[in-house]
């Protein structure tokens, strides 16, 4: 029988998780602007390769995750030039980013394939370590898992306690009546989106740095797709982001701890991997499928639902 | 006016077409043989297609009368094998081809009925025809060595294994890694999860992370990236051995040793005979290399020139097993199996099934065939299901 509570799979979950909140969290900020951003999985990759090309020649973990986000917040600025400013299609621009991040991360990775870096060791939290099994699985982390723990909640309370988020929020929702009251729509979509970008990118940057500590050619598997379902599944809220990211970090882990498990009549031998191998895609689609019917509601969409003006071309 | 258009935009293909033709004619110069590789994977794997890329540039830099192309992250169907060979044989002009996976054996037949004059070879399949010959070298030996340390240096005698696909090259090498482990524990595990996949860095972590959740403390695994060295450097007790490339880079305090492997060995070997003459495009249907340590295409070891990290090096030649060090006695059957007569092979009855079941008697020794295409099963100690 699997020991589910186990710290160690936790630990191994949290990890896996916290790739997927970063991008999730800056994409949520892009999507809130009404631009959509298919970018994200170049952004990821060629963060991921670009910052760990960097640490490792400079020998600097700082100024490789710093580069990570540049990068990050350069493609980003393409898709943010693309759609804002000329109002060209935002996915046929966010797939061509997708491709070019892919193709940018051969080229920065290329001379560090085969390259040793130590990455950034966990430092446990004093006090919050010493809780049993809580404090293993989410404080004995490195410093991004704490940033996404810290980030979410700072970045709800922008979006929907201060002036700011409101902004954001209606250019997203109606770009026009925001621009009748004077609010520079553009400059806040690009801000958006580059931020977005930067958040991409420093998912990659703990892919290659934080989690794995190393970079291999591809080494994202297309994984960075993930996070535009995962903000639909967080119904564009922060705080949200933590839902599926985790769920999705859940079933990573455990589909190895399921491995050798039977289920009498179905699978009595065993669950084949294949079977388990589905269960992330499949239970997002779940989610994404309950989430539409709720949102299918008027009234429910208008409260939680996508932003208004999400992916409209926007002429002023 | 669209007429013209799309006469005009006619006119533009042809000339690209033309050019790019041409280019490739002017490469060609007479008197040298090119070869052209296709790969499944990125070159950046480090792991099996970097290999084959390691290789390949190793024989190129060799010889003068050599010149080679590569196409890289080839998909595993027929039509996609066959569009990478018009590719080398067309525009690159190659004359030698080889094809560098498994999932490539039919595209490469396919290919090789298209191009009669055009020598193919492809790695670790089974299919041959007059111009397709089989190349492969394979790292049971060095499983069930790294096998043997795995068992002496584990205190708790469960292993854990990261399978990439349940075929038989890898059940073969996690038998013989738990054949290893078993010959100096005789109670050792090896607890194996699949990934289904050859490469997939992401998954192999957290493949490794549910096995030392379990227990296991000891890692070997089959996917095309030191993701596992790094997940056994992670954690304080866990050890880990490298595949394919050196990847004790990785995880000097984690990584006991590996397998390693030497293409060039084999992609010298080939094209050295091509060169000469001595294969053509009508003898190949009995060529199969399949080369092991005795020949050198395969290495013991995480890094290259050192087949046990010498930090474990005090910590085997503490262990005994009946009468001898665990290291001596690594020593000795690397040295069995590194010829030039081979007296030792890792699959070398009484081997039991997993059931319990004899599969070969005391004394009796499997097959090429048993071992390379009818393997489906595990030996006893593996837990896991070998499907």
């Amino acid at each position: 029988m699997v020991e589910l509570l186990n710290p160690i799979l936790w630990h191994s979950i949290v990890a896996a998780a916290t790739f997927f909140v970063l991008p999730t969290l800056g994409e949520i900020y892009a999507e809130r602007s009404g631009i959509l951003n298919l970018g994200i999985e170049g952004m990821v990759i060629a963060g991921a390769a670009g910052s760990y090309a960097i640490a490792y020649q400079t020998q600097d973990i700082l100024l490789g995750v710093l580069f990570g986000m540049f990068i990050g917040g350069l493609l980003a600025t393409i898709h943010a030039i693309l759609t804002i400013t000329f109002n060209r299609n935002q996915v046929v621009s966010g797939i061509g980013l997708t491709i070019l991040g892919t193709g940018l991360s051969g080229l920065l990775g290329d001379a560090v394939i085969g390259k040793a870096l130590k990455g950034i060791d966990s430092t446990p939290i004093p006090i919050l370590n010493d809780i049993p099994t809580i404090g293993e699985v989410f404080f004995d982390q490195n410093i991004f898992v704490y940033l996404s723990f810290i980030l979410a909640p700072i970045l709800w309370f922008i979006l929907y306690k201060t002036r700011i988020g409101i902004l954001i929020r209606s250019v997203g929702e109606n770009p026009s009546a925001s621009m009748n009251q004077g609010v520079n729509v553009r400059l806040i979509r690009y801000l958006c989106v580059i931020f977005g970008g930067m958040m991409a990118g420093l998912g990659g940057a703990y892919l290659s740095l934080g989690w794995l500590n190393f970079w291999t050619d591809g080494m994202t598997q297309g994984r960075g797709w993930i996070v535009i379902a995962l903000v639909v599944v967080a119904l564009w809220n922060p705080l949200g982001a933590f839902i599926g990211s985790y769920l999705f970090g859940m079933f990573d882990v455990l589909q190895f701890s399921f491995q050798h498990e039977a289920i009498p009549f179905i699978f009595p031998t065993g669950i084949p991997p294949s079977v388990l191998k589905m269960m992330p895609p499949v239970s997002t689609i779940l989610f994404l499928a309950i989430w539409g019917i709720i949102l299918s509601q008027q009234k429910v969409k208008s409260i939680v639902g996508a932003p208004s003006a999400l992916a409209k071309p926007f002429e002023d | 006016m669209s007429n013209m258009k799309n006469s005009r935009v006619l006119l533009i293909c042809v000339v690209l077409v033309g050019v790019v033709l041409l280019s490739g004619c002017t490469t060609t110069s007479s008197g040298k043989i090119k070869a052209g590789f296709i790969y499944v994977g990125p070159i950046g794997d480090y792991g099996w297609t970097n290999a084959h890329d390691e290789g390949r540039t190793i024989v190129e830099d060799k010889y003068d009368w050599l010149e080679t192309v590569y196409i890289e992250s080839v998909a595993e169907d027929t039509a996609s094998v066959v569009a990478a060979a018009d590719t080398l044989v067309e525009v690159e002009q190659c004359d030698v081809i080889f094809t560098t996976s498994f999932g490539f054996m039919d595209g490469t037949l396919a290919a090789a009925e298209k191009y009669p004059d055009v020598l193919f070879f492809h790695c670790s399949g089974f299919m041959r025809d007059v111009n397709v010959g089989n190349y492969f070298a394979d790292f049971y030996q060095l499983y069930y060595l790294n096998g043997l340390m795995a068992g002496a240096l584990s205190p708790s005698g469960e292993l854990g294994y990261v399978g990439a696909f349940p075929i038989p090259e890898v059940i073969r090498h996690i038998n013989a890694f738990t054949l290893g482990a078993r010959a100096v524990n005789a109670t050792a595990t090896v607890d194996v999860r699949w990934i289904y996949s050859w490469y997939d860095p992401t998954l192999a972590t957290n493949a490794a992370d549910a096995l030392v959740a379990d227990g296991v403390d000891m890692l070997a695994f089959t996917e095309d990236s030191p993701a596992v060295i790094q997940a056994a450097e992670k954690y304080d007790d866990v050890y880990a051995f490298s595949h394919y490339s050196p990847m004790q880079y990785y995880g000097n305090d984690s990584t006991i040793s590996g397998q390693l492997v030497h293409w060039d060995i084999l992609y010298d070997e080939i094209l050295s005979k091509v060169n000469d003459g001595t294969y053509n495009n009508t003898n190949l249907a009995d060529v199969d290399y399949l080369w092991f340590l005795k020949e050198d295409a395969v290495e013991l070891g995480g890094l290259f020139g050192v087949p046990i990290n010498t930090i474990f090096e005090d910590d085997l030649k503490a262990v005994d097993v009946s009468g001898e060090t665990a290291y001596a006695l690594v020593m000795r059957r690397l040295d069995e199996m590194d010829g030039p007569t081979v007296t030792f092979d890792p699959f070398t009855g009484p081997i039991k099934a997993q059931n319990g079941t004899i599969m070969f008697a005391d004394g009796v020794q499997a097959t090429i065939p048993d071992l390379f295409a009818f393997m489906d099963w595990f030996v006893e100690g593996v837990i896991g299901s070998p499907s």
